[in-house]
């Protein structure tokens, strides 16, 4: 009986030791992307009586889209401001000494329940020797206008589900694409939200630098942005994904639209952009073929991400 | 630690073991009488044809079993033509689930001929004892020695080897039995290369290597009372699927079970035998070996199930019931991981079967009445419960947003029956409705690649309940010498689940053409026909023949896939002296009423010629077989209507088999 009782166990251990791991699902979504949720400081400044914090995602500016919080404070008096009239201007010097700017909001706001003054900038390029990028800020107190700039340096987004994008559209315009949301796909339906900003080029000269009417951007207005997700690997043979919903403009400016991901690994989402007369502006029709050992062709207007 | 572990383990399986059941059979007092609702049991794992069969080759010798094949190993059984989701399969009542999504691992290659006593092939709702089914029940009933006063040794051991594939294999059993002990046991192992079709050319990738090794303790513990443990073990190497773009590295199956049995000498309860089991099943593809693809891509699948059952059987006069409780909980899982060209990073991944748990409990109810000597009435009901849980149901989210992650389903069964017999003549007519909750693949698979058609199947959690009407009829007449039997059903099935193409879905896998869902079509039907006789024209002269039919529809009066065409088989036997000579033609007729829409092509009608002789001797004590036959004799070449892929079936094979009985 013993010896019976020996054998199954044996039997019992050899089987239910599975042979090969069963994949750590938590672990293989995750190892690609790191996450950001916290707010946190960039950098500080003090100007006169004031200080300007500058907060952002992971205390970090990256290349891409930024969500970027301000707060005020009158260090003489401890209060926060609250009825300022702010402005936020990025700015990048080339080698050549060529200043330009990227997407953002200009006119920032005051967000009242939590008490910060919010703006968004997307860099379209990293600090590195060439370009260096610094922020001229203004602010209004009692009356009086503060001005001051910061240099900053803006860091390599390696969450490739946060790519920006750059082009000339058949209008003839400078338009941006940049990945907002979501920082972490799933192998699901995701929520994919972008914002798509067009250059407003100046049409009078240059006054006193910086003169914002020379790096004049704006959010575009009731575009649709096409989307077809699509594996671009020459194994995955063009493979897509169903159920996705093309991006709208919602109440925010930002464009919504739905993004379904069937497996982890490279994705490219291909767009086709339309402006609000229907017409196709940038990007072309993907083929949807199956090509089973052929890398997949992208849009003329895309981005690759991967998770 | 890791001793600590084995010995909680082994503690574990002590205490298991000591509360552990079953075993009766002739034991002393009561004989027990089965309750058989037109019952086909088939005795005697083997066929006219060949004495060592393979489970797959035993199956085939029955009229409403037929097989999709997708190489030379682990045939896939359809009852009553319909596939394998729509039958229980079941090993002593215990439900295993395979672990492949491909469904390259059915039940029955889990198991050996040596370690089974017989199949018991029920029909239709008659077949619901084990729980819900559509098309019938498959349980294949393990061997199982009864208690002997005489404390006894008993054993055989075969041999052989088939030419064609040059398939060596030996097979071994072994029995102990006293009046209180009885022990089980069994060893095979087969090895086969290659086979060669029709034209001689070698199927690549159809060779295949089984281990399987079983082991059964009883132990009465009173006069009427006995407990056993059972455990197979199976492992299949290096099994080529020539129909597949990939082959199977490796399979593994721990099946056990611990049974109390109690007999009963008066009273209305006779029997009561309880059954609590656990099966644990892996199975691991490989497609290294298939130098076409580009792209690489592991398939390892996981199948767990706990399960209780217990049966009592009722006796009182003329009328019999059983009654019995089912209940278990699976858990399927089964991974993609692709690699790119470049194999040294996994980059893509996704779960094929998102971890889906499947839980049912259900009570079955049977009964018997022979109201008269020549007349008996046969009823019985199910209700089960079954509930499915999908872990990763994000999986499901992307074809089916927003649906549940849980789903309970109800599924009621009732059958009734009537059998006459009069002087001669038999004749029988039931009918019978019934629910069946969809598969894992069904409700639940994700780009489950089938080579077939070539198309992934995606599941959706929401199907609803596959609903079956039947009828079944049969007529038969036997006598002395002649014997011939009609049998006849048919299925009306609502919701009837199959895979259709999805137009938004864009294929994963590199084989592949396009995405179907799994989908109810309204209804379908289904009609079944066979005609058997055996005529004994002299004294050791019998011939047997067989005739069988199908028709399925759907809704649109499109053909059904996978319904066999008009087939026979007409079989002779010879016995002279210690000699037995057996010739067969079995073939089936051109596949006229084939599916396109469901990657079916035409298969042209075929003919196999079989031929076999034996001779029984004696060395020393021992009973000694000794045969030698050769199947498909003409080398004909040919692929049936279910072969995946139209892979050629083997071309002629010499077998020969030698089997000691001590």
């Amino acid at each position: 009986m013993k010896n019976i009782n020996f054998f199954v166990a044996v039997m019992f251990i050899a089987v239910t030791s599975c042979t090969l791991d069963k994949t750590d699902y938590e672990a293989e979504i995750s190892t690609e992307v790191t996450e950001h949720f916290e707010y946190e400081t960039v950098v500080s400044i003090a100007e006169n009586n004031y200080q300007i914090d500058i907060e952002a995602l992971n205390g970090t500016l990256y290349k891409g889209y930024n969500d970027i919080r301000l707060t005020i404070t009158n260090t003489q008096t401890d209060e926060n401001l609250n009825a300022s009239d702010v402005t936020f201007l990025p700015i990048v010097t080339d080698y050549t000494g060529n200043n330009s700017s990227c997407p953002h909001q200009y006119n920032v706001d005051y967000n009242t329940t939590d008490a910060y003054y919010s703006t968004y900038a997307v860099f379209t390029s990293e600090s590195n020797d060439s370009d260096t990028w610094k922020l001229y800020i203004s602010f209004t107190d009692n009356g009086q206008t503060y001005s001051l700039n910061q240099d900053i340096t803006v860091e390599t987004q390696t969450n490739m589900n946060l790519n920006m994008t750059a082009f000339t559209a058949d209008d003839g315009e400078q338009y941006f694409i940049a990945l907002v949301a979501p920082q972490k796909p799933k192998i699901a339906e995701n929520e994919l939200v972008a914002g798509i900003y067009k250059y407003n080029p100046p049409s009078n000269e240059a006054g006193t630098f910086p003169d914002p009417s020379q790096y004049s951007y704006a959010v575009v207005s009731d575009y649709t942005l096409l989307l077809d997700p699509r594996m671009p690997e020459p194994s995955m043979g063009n493979h897509s994904s169903p159920n996705n919903v093309d991006l709208t403009q919602q109440d925010d400016g930002l464009y919504y639209g739905v993004v379904n991901y069937t497996m982890t690994g490279n994705w490219t989402l291909n767009f086709r952009m339309q402006n609000q007369y229907g017409e196709i502006i940038k990007g072309t029709e993907v083929s949807t073929e199956f090509t089973p050992g052929i890398e997949g062709a992208r849009s003329e207007l895309h981005i690759d991400i991967l998770f | 630690m890791m001793k600590s572990i084995t010995l909680i383990i082994l503690l574990f399986i002590g205490l298991f073991s000591g509360a552990q059941n079953t075993e009766k059979k002739k034991d002393s007092v009561v004989a027990l009488e089965e309750v058989q609702l037109m019952t086909i049991i088939k005795k005697k794992i083997e066929t006219d044809m060949k004495m060592a069969v393979s489970v797959d080759e035993f199956l085939a010798s029955s009229d409403n079993i037929s097989f999709i094949k997708r190489g030379a190993y682990a045939w896939e059984p359809l009852l009553n033509n319909m596939s394998s989701e729509r039958s229980t399969i079941t090993i002593d009542g215990m439900h295993v689930f395979g672990a492949c999504t491909d469904k390259m691992d059915p039940i029955t290659s889990y198991v050996e001929s040596n370690n089974l006593a017989e199949i018991d092939i029920k029909s239709g709702q008659e077949g619901n004892m084990h729980g819900a089914t559509v098309a019938g029940s498959i349980d294949l009933k393990r061997k199982s020695t009864p208690f002997n006063r005489l404390k006894e040794w008993t054993g055989a051991y075969q041999t052989g080897f088939e030419f064609n594939n040059k398939q060596f294999f030996n097979l071994a059993n072994t029995s102990y039995s006293s009046d209180k002990f009885v022990a089980d046991g069994s060893l095979a192992y087969r090895k086969a290369e290659n086979y060669s079709d029709g034209n001689d050319d070698k199927v690549d990738h159809s060779q295949f290597t089984k281990f399987n090794a079983s082991l059964g303790l009883a132990y009465k513990t009173t006069e009427l009372s006995s407990v056993k443990i059972e455990a197979i073990y199976d492992e299949a190497k290096d099994v080529g699927y020539p129909a597949l773009p990939m082959d199977l590295w490796l399979s593994r199956a721990l099946i056990t079970s611990a049974t109390y049995k109690q007999l009963f000498e008066e009273g209305l309860v006779r029997a009561w035998d309880s059954k609590v089991y656990f099966n644990a099943i892996e199975h691991y593809m490989d497609d290294t070996t298939r130098p076409e693809n580009l792209v690489h891509m592991d398939m390892p699948g996981w199948s767990t199930t706990y399960g209780l059952l217990s049966n009592i059987n009722l006796k009182r006069g003329k009328f019999n019931s059983e009654i019995q409780l089912n209940a278990y909980n699976n858990l399927s899982t089964a991974e993609m991981r692709m690699y790119p060209q470049d194999r040294s990073q996994r980059t893509m991944f996704a779960y094929s079967w998102p971890a889906v748990t499947t839980t049912f409990a259900g009570l079955s109810l049977n009964n018997s009445w022979a109201f008269s000597d020549q007349s008996q009435l046969n009823f019985g009901g199910s209700l089960g419960l079954n509930y499915n849980h999908s872990k990763y149901v994000e999986f499901n989210w992307i074809f089916h947003p927003g649906t549940p992650q849980e789903k309970t389903r109800l599924l009621p069964s009732l059958h009734a029956g009537y059998q006459l017999n009069i002087d001669n003549f038999n004749f029988s007519v039931g009918g019978g409705y019934g629910h069946r909750a969809p598969s894992v693949s069904e409700g639940y698979g994700y780009y489950i690649y089938n080579s077939f058609d070539r198309y992934d199947y995606v599941g959706n959690p929401d199907l609803k309940n596959e609903i079956s009407y039947e009828g079944n009829a049969s007529a038969g007449y036997a006598n002395d010498k002649l014997s011939i039997q009609a049998n006849v059903n048919y299925f009306y099935i609502e919701n009837y689940i199959i895979g259709r193409i999805l137009s938004l879905g864009s294929p994963m896998n590199y084989q592949s053409v396009g995405v179907k869902s799994y989908t109810s079509l309204d209804y379908s039907t289904l009609f079944n026909f066979s005609l058997n006789g055996s005529y004994s024209i002299l004294d050791n002269l019998h011939w047997k023949g067989t005739l069988t039919y199908a028709r399925g529809k759907d809704e649109n009066e499109n053909n059904l896939p996978f319904i066999r065409p008009l087939s026979y088989q007409t079989a002779l036997h010879y016995k002279y002296n210690r000699f037995n000579f057996q010739t067969s033609i079995n073939g089936d007729l051109e596949q006229i009423n084939y599916s396109p829409e469901y990657g079916e092509d035409q298969t042209p009608s075929y003919t196999v010629w079989n031929l076999s002789a034996d001779y029984t001797f004696r060395i020393a004590a021992y009973k000694t077989v000794v045969q030698v036959g050769a199947e498909n004799i003409l080398n004909e070449y040919y692929s049936t209507y279910a072969d995946w892929g139209n892979i050629p079936r083997m071309g002629r094979n010499i077998f020969t088999s030698l089997k000691f009985n001590f």
